[in-house]
């Protein structure tokens, strides 16, 4: 008897390319006639094109490289063209904003307008995709819910983009770079005051681990009937047979309840699609309505609160008398004087709260120091007998 | 088919044991002890590596304390140009001096500072300056600072020359101005490490800091951590990490900490630009500069709290150890302090001895200009 093994399919089936079904109006170009391929036929089918191409996947593909162009040859600048450098640096390299200076103008190439001239091209390429994906999808005269699905994980990459623009500031936006892009999330998140607290971040999660676990759930299923053929779809919507069956009555059976084979796929598509749209939302609240999600948090319930351990003692909040500048609304109440906001940029000197204090602070900078880098303060003062 | 599937199983099974050694050698002898610093199931933890601790602890190496010094004959030193230690005996200034030829030159060589013809010269023979004498005895000034302004860092552990020299003439984590240093900037000259906002709602004219200030701070963060091997949750509450009421101690400490390193980068070392030969300057010509891993070398005391300077009084910049008088300092009357050449002392930093100093144990520390009064 042929023993029949799901995940690495031994039969492949080997035929004149298909070439699809006749549709009306033009298919448009394509490339290639189609050939087949061992290998992936072991992970799908095995057939390879031919792929069609048209006006907004080729414009798409043509920014995309000019964008991986920019980021790829920026990073390589930035190790001074050295090949081996660039592939031991390449998880750190990074293509950088523009810093905070600029607010929202544009500007040097080498000071982040690469950056948006990369930004640009990739943004452009994800739409062009888009187009590509939803005119496929309606030529084929299905339904619309992949443009739609992707349009929401495009809404995400666009709430970098607004988000910024509504603070104002280029530098907001994600650099480009393996870790580097993931530095800015950790940063992120500690500027705004804890991202955990945000709670359009927290149904992002539970909708990105809600979509694990029903992943997994609908593919352990498929494949536990996949013995009475259960993920030979075409079949089981003709024909239900017992896999179906059987799948629905195991749930039933464990859980009490179960998805049908058409409503399971909703699930799935609501909470891929939920992950990224409430995601968004979160990243455009931030910033714009909330500047520090702990202190919200605080405001409606969220922080638990536990006891001081390990905490500051009263000789120790003493010693912070007057010796930062500013203060957070949960600081001792004798460290809150009322000083005007600070542009806390590191550009800028900020006065010490405690102006009220008599000496000069040992730890006061010279003008001289913190002009010039190569004439710290008092060189060239000699004292002779 | 059959066969095939039992030489996989075959496989695998042989396969096993390789695969419980790989992941033996993960597990294995790297244990790592979780210390709870806070209250309970809120994450404030310490981890430590027990390999990686021990073998930095294997790492630090402390020098015995030479013999205590003997009876000093009456009279004023009998030496000229002695600038900073005109306070101590000459039997405990000898003995000072046989310790800072081991703790810095390590070689135990007199000619490594001094113009062995005259030990008082500040040039050699041949007329030049002995930078390495001009620097030793502006560190010496910053030592005495240290121990004696900054006792909310220090505590009563207190500096030598060795917690940052261990026995070589440059310490660790020297740094220059680069476009890569730019956050240890911190140390020296910029301020404004704070990017959380104090309110809830953003302001027009509220709190600007931007993500790139925030991942500036993150490194210097980062750099203090590394510097101590310590977690962030030895400072700080993690789930805000701008509150000062959630804090653990420690961060009193560290603050107090980067009050000290600015005072001694820019009173002490950067001004010594025109004193190093251009061999010690960095690729701007500027100083050689200090950071948190300059003493701490990756240990969250320096010397793993070893109190050295509890030996050396003339070092300490206090009269006392813990109330007790030391013993050979400050009753000795200088008779000459007149320099005999040039030497760098930078404008703004005039720095008086320390036996003139009041005692500081107590509040507002670092809180007054070097040297100045109450």
């Amino acid at each position: 008897m042929l023993e029949y093994q799901n995940l690495f399919t031994r039969v492949q089936v080997r035929t004149l390319p298909e070439q699809g079904l006749p549709i009306p109006g033009s298919p448009g170009l394509r490339l290639g006639t189609g050939f087949f391929s061992s290998l992936a036929g072991k992970f799908g089918d095995a057939q390879f094109g031919p792929i069609y191409l048209g006006t907004a996947g080729i414009f798409s593909l043509l920014f995309g490289l000019i964008a991986f162009e920019i980021i790829g040859l920026n990073m390589w600048a930035s190790v001074g063209w050295s090949p081996v450098e660039f592939i031991r640096q390449l998880p750190w390299l990074a293509l950088e904003p523009p810093p905070p200076q600029y607010g929202l103008r544009i500007p040097p190439l080498n000071q982040g307008g690469w950056y948006l001239m990369a930004g640009f091209f990739l943004t452009l390429s994800i739409l062009l995709w888009w187009v590509r994906v939803y005119r496929r999808a309606t030529q084929l005269n299905m339904g619309t819910h992949l443009p739609w699905a992707f349009a929401s994980a495009i809404f995400l990459y666009l709430a970098f983009f607004f988000q910024p623009l509504l603070v104002g500031s280029w530098s907001e936006m994600v650099p480009f770079g393996v870790f580097p892009h993931l530095d800015w999330t950790a940063a992120f998140s500690i500027r705004y005051g804890n991202l955990y607290y945000n709670p359009f971040h927290a149904l992002s999660i539970v909708f990105l681990y809600g979509s694990a676990v029903l992943f997994a759930m609908h593919g352990a299923t498929i494949l536990a009937v996949a013995r009475l053929g259960g993920e030979r779809e075409i079949e089981q919507i003709t024909d239900r047979g017992t896999a179906a069956e059987r799948s629905m009555l195991f749930w039933r059976w464990t859980m009490g309840f179960n998805a049908t084979m058409e409503s399971i796929h909703r699930w799935a598509w609501w909470f891929a699609v939920l992950t990224t749209f409430t995601g968004a939302i979160g990243i455009l609240l931030t910033g714009t309505v909330v500047d520090n999600w702990y202190l919200w948090g605080v405001k409606h319930g969220l922080v638990s609160t536990y006891p001081a351990q390990n905490a500051l003692t009263p000789e120790q909040q003493q010693l912070l008398r007057g010796r930062y500048q500013g203060t957070a609304p949960d600081t001792f109440p004798s460290y809150a004087p009322n000083v005007a906001p600070l542009m806390l940029d590191s550009t800028v000197m900020a006065v010490p709260a405690d102006t009220t204090a008599k000496p000069a602070d040992s730890t006061a900078v010279p003008p001289a120091a913190s002009t010039a880098p190569a004439t710290p303060a008092a060189s060239g003062v000699r004292r002779t007998p | 088919m059959k066969s095939l599937r039992n030489q996989v199983q075959a496989a695998a099974l042989a396969a096993a044991p390789a695969l419980l050694l790989v992941l033996g050698g993960c597990i294995g002898e790297k244990q790592t002890d979780t210390v709870q610093v806070g209250y309970r199931g809120v994450a404030m933890e310490q981890n430590y590596d027990r390999e990686e601790v021990a073998a930095n602890f294997a790492k630090v190496k402390i020098p015995d304390p030479l013999p205590p010094a003997g009876e000093s004959p009456p009279g004023p030193l009998p030496w000229r140009n002695v600038q900073v230690l005109n306070d101590v005996s000459p039997t405990e200034f000898l003995r000072t001096m046989t310790a800072m030829s081991t703790w810095v030159a390590g070689t135990g060589n007199c000619a490594y500072c001094h113009n062995v013809a005259n030990l008082a010269d500040d040039t050699l023979p041949n007329g030049k300056p002995i930078y390495t004498k001009l620097v030793a005895r502006r560190m010496l000034q910053m030592t005495r600072q240290i121990n004696g302004q900054y006792p909310q860092h220090v505590k009563n552990t207190g500096v030598t020359c060795y917690t940052c020299h261990l026995g070589k003439p440059l310490p660790n984590g020297l740094w220059f101005y680069t476009d890569q240093t730019d956050y240890l900037r911190h140390y020296l000259d910029r301020d404004g490490a704070r990017v959380v906002s104090q309110e809830m709602a953003p302001r027009k004219d509220g709190n600007r800091s931007s993500v790139k200030q925030t991942e500036w701070t993150y490194a210097l963060m980062i750099n203090q951590s590394k510097s101590l091997g310590v977690n962030c949750t030895y400072c700080h509450n993690s789930r805000q990490f701008a509150s000062w009421t959630q804090s653990p101690p420690a961060r009193v400490t560290a603050y107090h900490g980067i009050l000290m390193a600015r005072d001694i980068n820019t009173n002490y070392l950067a001004p010594l630009q025109n004193v190093y030969p251009a061999v010690r300057l960095g690729a701007l010509g500027d100083a050689p500069k200090a950071q948190c891993i300059t003493c701490h070398n990756g240990n969250y005391k320096p010397l793993y709290g070893a109190q050295m300077v509890k030996h050396y009084p003339a070092l300490w910049g206090r009269p006392d150890w813990n109330g007790v008088p030391f013993k050979g300092i400050g009753t000795v009357s200088a008779p000459d302090t007149t320099p005999n050449i040039a030497v760098p002392a930078p404008a703004s930093t005039e720095v008086k001895k320390s036996a003139a100093r009041p005692a500081t144990t107590g509040s507002s520390v670092g809180a007054e200009p070097a040297g100045g009064t109450r």
